[in-house]
């Protein structure tokens, strides 16, 4: 008996401690958290460890090679890459900041003020995110290039003026264009967090006797700061490895910048030193990990930003009174340049045999010829109707992952949700170019023949865009209290059942977003 | 007369039947490629408005397709390159310029095809491994007409040197841009060296604006931004007569240019739709297809269209090994941002 209750009392604590994990192991939502994991490690890790592995070796795909450091020693030993990474950086920061600028005057205007015309506003600040960002660069170089761009040509001839005002070959430039780039981003997510923002707060604040600037400034603005921050984040980030604004507009301005270096020293060198790109994207990686630490901090309190609770609420309206009408002319004048320039210009092109300034000759010149091309020419078809799949059913996954990433990062305590967060925007901190060069390497000689075919583009596409899927929904997430889902599970529902019908509703603004 | 014709019956039979042995091939390999599936797929550089005329008339003649996935001769290089050293390349044909074919022939990507089609070009246009080029890129410098009047416009390279043309040259950026390089690199074949290095140092020192590459140079001269680009004189062609751009070019008797060809896979997975496309593609009909769309071939009878190609001289370019290309980068990219 004695050796019994020996050998129990030694067993006893192992039983404890190896316990709990099978005790966690027959939990159906732990099963529902590993299985996410693993999809997301999959599509995170897959590409990374062959992009990593590249960076470490001296021979391309395909070709057996010895472990070296020397494409490390290229790419960080150059002096030269430290100053193109501060002038990248100052054009993230800045194309970004005003990227958030934009966006919160216009975001505030369309949901939270009475200013005529908002709905049509806020309709329109999405449509620049069809558009592909090269064509947008482009649009801006033919509108204010210092030699015949037309906003120049028209306030030269209108004011008299000797030489263009404006010079899109600048950093001014290049932060203005890639700035109107990032602004529908941006919007979408700081809408999303207006929209989902009970009035409760600021109509105490107003009760209190705050005026309604003293409102915006000290309750509505610092609720937003995990939007505003989100949005400023995810726009520093695509700013800083862009390479179309800077192809278009630095280059002849003679500005260089980190990823045009990436593009002239490994992608466009001939032959393409994948190796090279490789350690430049390993790079940037662990700057924009920076950013994803620095973000989880700022929105750790997540607390504090919960306003959604189960009382129903519409947004906040404040009754800006006659100032209604600049409201609106101040929403309309940041329309016409995100979007009614860009698009006049296209259009303009598109009915051109060759874009040149107008003058009273061209009208006679006008031509359908390239929507002929367009409409006679398959190709055109099959590409529009594989986007229109890619988009339909990648947003759907991303998203589909993303509101479930949200709600473990969120809303749970599991000990390993920062990694969950971590694996989705190792990704997204990658350079376009690099990742796609470790999808490439990754899926070229997959078991599963997807490379080639639109698989590969949906995978590729799904774990590019998870991470914005996912700040959309957080933001929205984030301000959900947290009241709603213990009152769901106090009348016995589980937590597919909360998720479901509490919460996946409550984050359609962020879901739509996304 | 009769033993005139006896004399030469044999003669005419013979070419009777070998035109029949060569209809004869041309049925068979049609018929090797339908059994493989009737689709092949290429890789080029080729501009898909040019390629595209030549796929339908060869879909129309044989029945059989060839998908074809444009980028960059670097990109074609590039992809080429991966999937065949990965084992699993799905290309049949690569379409592009000399230097990036050289180096994938080297990497064992190709396999001599020598086409019945070789035998109407003349031998000196005629590579040992690739076979005739199908179209030559000829090099040059194009002017806006309607920003730079006939009387003003510049007659010779050196005359671009000239004050009045300081701050309207757009040129590709020779940090990025292979061709571009490599047009300087042998400049000195068309006027010697010391000219050569004058007219490089002189045009450095004018303060180019810098673009991409030859497109986006020559249509900033077509939009009127920049009156003057180094580009393809054949764009004087498609972009002037077909589109009305006002573009002429600098008469020059001497032009660089860079021959292109077309080569096929020797993992290619269905060689004979790729052997037909060659045929046809090399063939009197597909060169006349290309030719009309405003490219220089080599093949006689087809004369290019760009005004005043009849008075050409054309001066085919040395290739750079990648070594010597980024040499030469990185000596121009002292000369053109003093750094």
């Amino acid at each position: 008996m004695g050796h019994k209750n020996a050998v129990l009392g030694r067993v006893a604590p192992a039983i404890r401690i190896w316990g709990r994990p099978l005790e966690a192991f027959s939990q159906p939502f732990n099963w529902f958290v590993i299985a996410l994991a693993g999809i997301l490690a999959f599509l995170a890790l897959y590409p990374s460890v062959f992009l990593f592995y590249g960076s470490l070796v001296d021979s391309p795909l395909g070709v057996p090679g010895r472990f070296t450091l020397k494409n490390y020693a290229d790419a960080f030993l150059d002096l030269e890459a430290y100053r193109l990474m501060l002038t990248s950086f100052i054009f993230g920061i800045g194309a970004s900041g005003l990227s958030v600028i934009f966006a919160l005057i216009l975001a505030w205007i369309t949901i939270r003020t009475n200013a005529p015309f908002r709905r049509l506003f806020e309709l329109t600040a999405i449509i620049p995110n069809i558009i592909p960002p090269i064509l947008i660069a482009i649009s801006w170089v033919l509108l204010l290039n210092p030699s015949n761009g037309l906003l120049n040509v028209l306030l030269m001839s209108i004011f008299g003026l000797a030489k263009a005002p404006f010079n899109i070959y600048s950093i001014p430039g290049l932060i203005f264009a890639e700035g109107l780039i990032l602004t529908p981003l941006a919007f979408l997510i700081i809408a999303a967090a207006l929209k989902s923002m009970d009035p409760a707060l600021e109509e105490s604040a107003k009760t209190l006797g705050s005026g309604e600037l003293g409102v915006a400034t000290r309750i509505t603005f610092p609720l937003m700061r995990p939007a505003i921050l989100a949005a400023w984040t995810l726009n520093f980030v695509r700013a800083v490895e862009s390479f179309d604004t800077p192809a278009i507009i630095a280059l002849p301005a003679r500005i260089d910048v980190f990823t045009t270096k990436i593009w002239r020293e490994a992608l466009g060198s001939f032959p393409a030193n994948h190796n090279l790109a490789a350690a430049y994207g390993v790079g940037l990686l662990g700057i924009a990990l920076i950013f994803v630490y620095l973000y989880r901090r700022f929105t750790s309190q997540v607390e504090s930003f919960s306003t959604v609770t189960g009382k129903g609420f519409r947004p906040h309206q404040i009754d800006l009174g006659p100032w209604r009408y600049s409201a609106s002319a101040v929403a309309l004048l940041l329309l016409i340049m995100m979007v009614v320039l860009p698009f006049i210009i296209l259009i303009l092109t598109s009915i051109l045999p060759y874009y040149h300034v107008p003058t009273w000759e061209t009208w006679q010149t006008l031509t359908p010829k390239h929507y002929s091309y367009i409409f006679q020419n398959g190709r055109v078809y099959r590409a529009f109707g594989n986007s229109l799949f890619l988009a339909t059913v990648g947003a759907t996954l991303c998203m589909f992952l993303a509101s479930l990433t949200a709600y473990v990062t969120v809303k749970t305590k599991i000990k390993a949700r920062g990694i969950l967060e971590g694996l989705v925007f190792i990704p997204w901190a990658f350079p376009g170019t690099a990742l796609a060069l470790g999808l490439l390497w990754a899926y070229v000689d997959f078991p599963i023949p997807i490379y080639a075919t639109i698989w590969i583009l949906m995978i590729a596409y799904v774990t590019r865009f998870i991470p914005y899927g996912l700040r959309a929904v957080t933001s929205t997430i984030i301000q959900i209290h947290k009241e709603l889902e213990e009152a769901s599970v106090s009348c016995g529902a589980g937590f597919f059942a909360t998720f479901r019908r509490i919460v996946f509703p409550l984050m359609r603004p962020g879901l739509m977003a996304g | 007369m009769l033993r005139s014709l006896r004399i030469f019956l044999p003669f005419f039979a013979i070419a009777l039947l070998a035109s029949g042995l060569a209809l004869g091939q041309d049925a068979k390999l049609i018929e090797a490629a339908k059994k493989e599936g009737g689709k092949a797929v290429a890789y080029g550089s080729l501009e898909t408005e040019t390629y595209e005329p030549v796929a339908k008339a060869f879909e129309k003649k044989t029945g059989l397709k060839v998908e074809y996935w444009r980028g960059s001769a670097t990109k074609v290089m590039d992809r080429a390159l991966s999937e065949y050293r990965a084992g699993r390349p799905i290309f049949d044909l690569i379409i592009t310029n000399r230097n990036p074919m050289d180096l994938m022939k080297d990497a064992g990507i190709f396999i001599r095809y020598e086409s019945a089609s070789w035998k109407a070009f003349t031998p000196d246009v005629i590579d040992a491994f690739f076979g005739p080029a199908y179209r030559y890129n000829v090099f040059g410098m194009l002017y806006n007409t309607k920003l730079i009047k006939p009387v003003d416009a510049p007659k010779s390279f050196e005359d671009l040197l000239k004050p009045q043309y300081k701050g309207k040259i757009v040129v590709s950026d020779p940090t990025q841009h292979t061709t571009f390089v490599q047009w300087l690199a042998n400049l000195h074949k068309i006027m010697g060296k010391e000219k050569a290095d004058k007219l490089i140092h002189g045009l450095a020192a004018t303060k180019p604006l810098m673009v991409e590459s030859f497109l986006p140079a020559a249509r900033r001269a077509t939009t009127g931004e920049t009156p003057i680009a180094m580009g393809f004189l054949k764009w004087v062609y498609m972009f002037a007569q077909r589109e009305g751009a006002p573009l002429d070019y600098i008469r020059e008797p001497i032009h660089l240019g860079e021959g292109h060809f077309i080569a096929l896979g020797s993992k290619a997975p269905n060689p004979s739709t790729a052997k037909a496309f060659v045929d046809f593609f090399l063939g009197q009909e597909g060169m006349k297809i290309i030719a009309e769309e405003g490219e220089f071939v080599p093949l006689k009878g087809l004369v290019p269209k760009v005004p005043g190609s009849d008075k050409w001289k054309v001066v085919m370019m040395d290739e750079l090994s990648s070594g010597e290309l980024k040499k030469k980068r990185d000596e121009y990219k002292k000369i053109f941002f003093g750094s």
